[in-house]
Formats: structure tokens, sequence, C-alpha cells
């Protein structure tokens, strides 16, 4: 309590100054980023809103006329075969049965790890490995892996007899979507996983204590207590893996680049080429294709969110 | 959803269609009404083909405006020069010495020659042009139709000696057909198309090569049998990195049965493939497919990888391929090219039934260069061209690089001395079995060239239907033709 000496000699309280927040500090701090964020997130997204709803054409260096069009971009996208009846629904597919693959299994493994079997430490560096190495890399080979001659999954299923499993898993048009799922999966599961295993961490111990003195089983404690109180987490790395998904790109583009006959297309790829290579430098039609997707994208977190939407207290 | 990001996304939209309504950014943009007699495709009635009428019609130009010339700087002129072909030792070589032989003749020019591969080239032109900073003066793989659209490129048809290029050469990256007149591309390399056999496993078949160097079309579906049969591939391209290998055995039947103008029109995707000719095609395609002609690894092995499939792993009968196979096969072993004592043959293309074209070969052009209209000396970029454009860079192309150059010399007066070729690490005499059998095989036949498809939907059909889905087996020739007439360029 401060105190000062009042004008007739007497000690008082002096008011307590109200609290201020250090924005000065705090604009150093988090400005940078920010600015960082508006430049490259923000600013993007407000562009392609703005593009979609244009005709642009270069008319010289540096120079582009704008064309309102209104809605037209939006219209096209409706009548074009490829994002309907590909693009999209196979980026559906991959946003439903990729999150609860990958979930399921980063859940499994974290639980592995968290009580402590044997070597432990190693499974939790082997297993957030693949996520170090680069999408594109991970593509080239997994196109090795995936040969249909001397590819290691086919000489592996040959010399164990199962020769009919050898499929040519890249040059048909009912495996290469769920080829891409997999090796994306596969390169991604460790994030999952070591925010799961974050999460479990950040469990206080002594609940699972008691829940042992009360008799729980390991299954049990892991059904009734930890389970729930992962919850919070579980939602988060779902939904980031959901969006992942639905924007996934790198893996698709070096493995299939989206074929053959767009069976593996996704809304990002089916952007790429239509923004880069289609005879045509507007990108008005593939920002409106964007627009839309962030839309279905935002909308679809909101409903998972509510969904899923509890609280853990403890 | 909570109420204040539902006000977040409103607000956001409703700021973007403000903006968008609002001004827009425009450039100088003359737009004039002028009447203009304007090509109409229309289906006539009755049968599947699409045909050009010529109609009046009243319509708005948007004209470009001219590039502003820029203020020169002081000093020694600087010219950019962006380049493909940055894993082709062979070709680098040969620009790399016109660049010096331009640079001793005019001290006052340094250029900065810098190499790329295709598609990272491509996109930063594209970046640098958009911003209109950063772009180099010459560039190659570039000002295809969008980009001369887009006022992008610097005509060049007052500026090379079009005398000195093998008949043809005009017709590369022209759009007079579609109203844009000029020629905005220098060619170095020409491109034949050509189809290669491995003599060893002809002589392990007791498959004999006709006297014409070409077989019928049902001769050649034999053979193409017996080599699969035999445990061969009957051709090594694939589509693993590259949307048009798996076209070739399409376009090959095809530009033998109907000739280079109609082909010309199919390939651009200005006419059904709803025909008895393109369907004859693609069924012939279909047979090759069904006697196995593609490798069992056709959807993955790459361009590279297939080149050793054919000249190393040597286990594919043919190679359908352009002369630009040199640029990838003719250097040291150790770096994926080829045994050059190994010699391969070569053949003319199946003689369709009915055909149009039976000795014709079809011929293209490599990436070439182009003066883009950011360059700050126009005049200086132009002339770098011209400079390359003489005859003994022509000899010196076709030496080094042993690929047909699209620049006419004398092989007596212009072909580089030895010692300028062992200097430049390309001894002479390492290939001259590939010359002594390309003159053999394509010496004196009529050639015709085809452009590429002229607008985005057709080339990805081409793509999916052609490169992907017949080859393989995926789709029918009726879906094959359903989808390439459902988009064709309008």
């Amino acid at each position: 309590m401060v105190t000062k000496v009042g004008t007739k000699g007497k000690t008082v309280a002096a008011p307590r100054k109200p609290w201020r927040k250090p924005w000065g500090a705090i604009a150093l701090f988090i400005g940078p980023v920010m600015i960082a964020y508006a430049i490259f997130t923000v600013y993007p997204l407000l562009a392609s809103i703005y593009y979609s709803f244009h005709k642009i054409q270069p008319i010289g260096p540096g120079k582009i006329l704008y064309t309102f069009v209104g809605l037209e971009n939006f219209k096209a996208l409706l009548n074009d075969y490829r994002f309907t009846d590909f693009a999209v629904p196979n980026t559906l597919i991959w946003g439903a049965f990729g999150p609860v693959i990958e979930m399921i299994t980063a859940t499994t493994l974290a639980l592995i790890v968290y009580f402590k079997v044997p070597f432990h430490r190693f499974y939790r560096t082997a297993w957030f490995l693949p996520q170090l190495v680069s999408g594109v890399i991970i593509g080239l080979v997994f196109r090795w892996i995936f040969n249909v001659d001397w590819g290691l999954l086919n000489v592996t299923l040959r010399a164990v007899g199962l020769d009919s499993l050898a499929l040519n898993w890249l040059g048909r048009t009912d495996t290469p979507l769920w080829v891409v799922i997999f090796v994306h999966y596969w390169a991604t599961f460790g994030y999952s996983f070591i925010l799961l295993l974050a999460g479990l961490t950040t469990i206080p111990e002594e609940l699972i204590e008691a829940a042992y003195i009360d008799g729980a089983t390991r299954l049990q404690a892991i059904r009734r207590v930890l389970l729930p109180l992962l919850r919070p987490t579980f939602v988060t790395v779902l939904i980031l893996s959901f969006m992942g998904k639905m924007r996934a790109f790198n893996v698709v583009w070096v493995l299939t680049g989206g074929g053959p006959i767009h069976r593996s297309e996704t809304v990002a790829t089916y952007v790429q080429k239509r923004a880069f290579n289609w005879t045509s430098l507007d990108l008005g039609y593939p920002s409106a294709m964007a627009v839309v997707w962030f839309g279905v994208v935002m909308i679809s977190v909101g409903l998972i969110t509510r969904w899923l939407r509890g609280q853990a207290e403890y | 959803m909570s109420k204040k990001f539902r006000v977040l996304v409103v607000g956001l939209v409703i700021l973007t269609m403000l903006l968008s309504a609002c001004a827009t950014p425009t450039a100088e943009v003359v737009e004039k009404v002028v009447t203009q007699v304007v090509k109409e495709t229309v289906i006539v009635e009755g049968t599947p083909q699409i045909v050009e009428k010529e109609v009046t019609k009243l319509v708005e130009v948007v004209v470009t405006p001219t590039p502003e010339p820029a203020a020169p700087q002081e000093g020694p002129i600087i010219i950019t020069w962006w380049s493909h072909w940055a894993n082709e030792p062979a070709k680098r070589t040969v620009v790399e010495k016109i660049k010096a032989d331009y640079m001793t003749e005019h001290p006052d020019v340094i250029i900065n020659l810098s190499w790329w591969d295709k598609n990272p080239l491509r996109e930063a032109l594209r970046a640098t042009m958009t911003a209109g900073e950063g772009a180099p003066d010459i560039a190659s793989d570039w000002c295809r139709l969008e980009e001369v659209e887009a006022g992008w490129c610097l005509d060049l048809t007052d500026a090379l000696p079009w005398e000195n290029f093998i008949p043809g050469t005009e017709l590369d990256n022209n759009f007079e057909a579609l109203g844009i007149p000029g020629r905005w591309k220098l060619n170095l390399g020409a491109s034949v198309n050509m189809l290669f056999y491995n003599p060893d496993i002809f002589e392990e078949l007791g498959i004999e090569v006709p006297d014409d160097f070409q077989f019928t079309q049902a001769e050649f579906l034999d053979v193409v049998k017996k080599c699969s049969e035999a445990g061969y591939a009957g051709s090594a391209a694939s589509i693993g990195n590259r949307p048009y290998p798996g076209v070739w055995v399409v376009q090959y039947p095809l530009f033998n049965l109907v000739g280079p103008e109609q082909f010309d029109l199919y390939n651009s995707g200005q006419q059904s493939w709803d025909t008895p000719e393109a369907r004859a095609a693609l069924e012939y395609s279909a047979a090759l497919r069904d006697a196995g002609y593609h490798p069992d690894t056709f959807a993955t092995m790459t361009i590279d990888e297939f080149h050793v499939y054919f000249h190393t792993q040597r286990q594919a009968c043919f190679l359908t391929i352009p002369s630009w196979y040199a640029g990838r096969a003719f250097k040291a072993v150790e770096e994926g090219g080829q045994d050059p004592n190994w010699h391969f043959g070569m053949l003319r293309y199946p003689l369709m039934d009915g055909s149009a074209a039976p000795d014709t070969i079809w011929v293209g052009y490599e990436s070439g260069y182009h003066v883009t209209s950011a360059t700050k000396y126009p005049d200086v970029a132009k002339d770098i061209l011209r400079f390359a454009a003489q005859p003994k860079y022509g000899a010196l192309w076709t030496a080094v690089t042993n690929i047909p150059s699209a620049i006419k010399y004398d092989p007596e007066t212009d072909w580089p001395s030895d010692e300028l070729l062992a200097e430049l690490g390309y001894p002479a005499g390492v290939w001259d079995w590939y010359w002594v059998e390309f003159n053999k095989v394509y010496g004196g036949l009529p050639t015709g060239q085809a452009p590429s498809p002229l607008c985005g939907d057709f080339n990805d059909a081409v793509i999916s239907a052609l490169n992907e889905g017949l080859p393989q087996g995926l789709i029918t020739v009726d879906e094959a033709v359903e989808m390439l007439d459902a988009n064709l360029c309008k």
C-alpha cells in the first residue's frame, strides 16, 4: 500500500493507480508477428476474395486489368466437372477418413509412450521423424515404394505369396486416392502424436494414481480418466488434422499430380493447375475456387467444434 | 458458430464486395468498338464436325498499350538472361559460347546468364512480370499465347534474320490464325519426332527391319506382340513426371493417317475427335496397349528413368521420342547417359492403312528464347538473339548437342573445327553413327508440324484421356472421344 503525506501532515493511503497493460512491450513482442500475419495470411485471403469477383488480365509488365464479373466465376464452378465430380468429393473423403485414421493412431501411440513402455524414448523420436521430412521427398520415395515392378510394397507382397495384391497402385482409378491418403497420413501422424502426448503429460499423475487406488485397471484409467481429460487437446488436434487434410497438396502433387484422370485430384491441386498450368493468366477463377473452399473448411470446423464441445474439469 | 465469428466473416465479405465494386486499379486501356471480321465456330448440322465460318460482327477490342521504354542506365549495358536446360550440359555449352562471343564483340555489354529448370523458370517469370520488377531481358520457355496476349513479349519479326531458319520455323509460337500477328521466339534447336528400336532384341527375336524402315500398322503390332511375349515392353516411354509421353502412341498414327494439316486441327483442339480417322488412331493405340506396348511401370517411370530403361537396361523394343533424346542420353554414363558404343536403330512411323502422309515426319522445336517487354534495352536484347541466329551457331548446336538445328548452315563452311569441339569438351566423332542412321532413315523426307493445344480445358482433356486414361486401359475409346470433344477450344 502506497502512502503519502497529506496536506495537514497526516499520512493517508495513496489511491492505487489503475493497472495499465504495458502496450509498448506488447506491441514490441507481438507486433512483428502480427505484421507478418497480416502480410502473409490476412492480405492474401482478402486479395483472393477480391480476385474471385474479377477477371484478371495482365496487359504489360506490372500492369493488370481487373474486370468485375460479379458471381460469374462462382457460377462457372458449378459447371466444372473437374471441381464438382473429382476435386471436391476426393477432398471431402480425405477430410472424413484421414483425421479418423490419424487420431486413432496418434492417440494409441501417445498412450503407449505415456505409459513408458520399453524403448518409449526411441518411439517418441521415431514416430515424430516423418514430420521432419519434406513432403516432396516423401512423395518421391513413396513413388518408388509403390512402383508396380520393383517397388518395396509389391516385392514384399510377391515374396509372401500375395501376388494378387501386388497392384498397379498409382495407375488405376480406384487406388490412387487411398494411396495419397495413406502417404499423407504417414507423413503427418507424428504431429498429432506429439501434441496428444504433450496433452497427456499435462494431466496430473495423482488422478491416475487415485484411479488405480480405487481399483481401476489400466484400460479403465485410460477410458474413464485420461481420455476425458485429454478431450480439449484431442478436439484441437482433430481440427488441425482436418484442416490439414482439406488443403493437402505437396504429397499429392509429387506422387500422382492429381491423376490418373483426376482420380486423386484435390481442391488444392486443382487450384494450382487452374492458376498456373491452364494456358491462362486469369487468377479470378482459381481464386473463386479457393474462396469457396475456405468457406467450406470454416463451416466444417465450426460444425466439428460444436459437435465435440465439452469441457473437462479437474 | 459464435456471434462474434459470424459478424467477422460477414464483415470481411461485405468489405471485400465494397472494394471489388469500387475503383479498381486500372492501367491505360483503350477500348475501341470496331467492326471486325471474326471467325465463329459452328457445328454443322448432321455431322460432328466443327466448322469455322467468317462472320461480320461488331466487337469491342481492348488494345494493349505498347510497353513504355524505360530510362537506360549509365555505364555498361547489363543484360539479364534466364535460360532453361540447367541439367543439359551440351545445350548450356552452346549458349555459353554464344554469350561469350557476343560479349567479346560488344565490350560495352555484360550478359548475366543464369540456368533454371523449366517449371521454376516459368513461375519466376510470371511472378516478376506480374510485379513489373526483377524480370530478365531474355528468357526461354515463354511467350505462349497467354503471355503474348498479356503484352509480356516483344515482337521479333523485324529483329531476326528469318531467312537463316529452316522452313516452317516461322510457324512456331505463331498466333496469326488467332488474329495476333508477330513472331516471338528464337529457335536454336529443331525437334524431330523419331522412333528408335533396339537391334539386339530384334536379333534375339528374329525381327527383320523392312528395307524402307517402315512397318505397316499390322506388322508393327505383330512386332510389339513378339516383344511382349519375350518379356520386353513394346516401348519405354512412360508418364511418371511428364504429361505427354503417353500421347505419342496416338499422335504418331494419327499424324501418319491424316497428314500435318489435319493433325494440326486435332492436336490444337479445333477439330472433333469423333471422326473415322481419329477413332482409327485411338483404336490402334488401344490395340498396341493390349499387345503390351507400354511397360508395367508406365504410371511411375520418370522421363530420366525411361531413357535409361531403353538405352542401358534395354528392356524395351522401341522408344518414341523427339530428338531432344540426345540432350539426356548423350552424356557420361555415370550421369545417366548411354554407352556411345551401343548403336540403336531408327524407323519411320508405322504405315497406317489409308495413310495420307506415309513418309512425312512430324517436326517441332525445342525451347527457344524470347525478349521480354520488361527489358530496358530492347534493341540490345534483340541484337543478342540476332547474333545467335548465325549459321555457325546452328552448326555448333548440332555438333555439340546432336540435335537438329532450326538454323540453316553449310556443313562445309560453318561446321565447328575439331579443335573447338575438343576445347568445349565435345570431341568430334563420338556420335557420328547416330547421324549416319538419322540421315539413312529420315533424310530427305517431307516434314510437317503441329501446334500444342490452344486452351487449358483441351490440354487437360488430352492429358487425362490420352496420356493417362487410354494407355492404361482406364477408359474406352468412346470415353476418350467424349472427353476430348467436351473440351474443344472455342
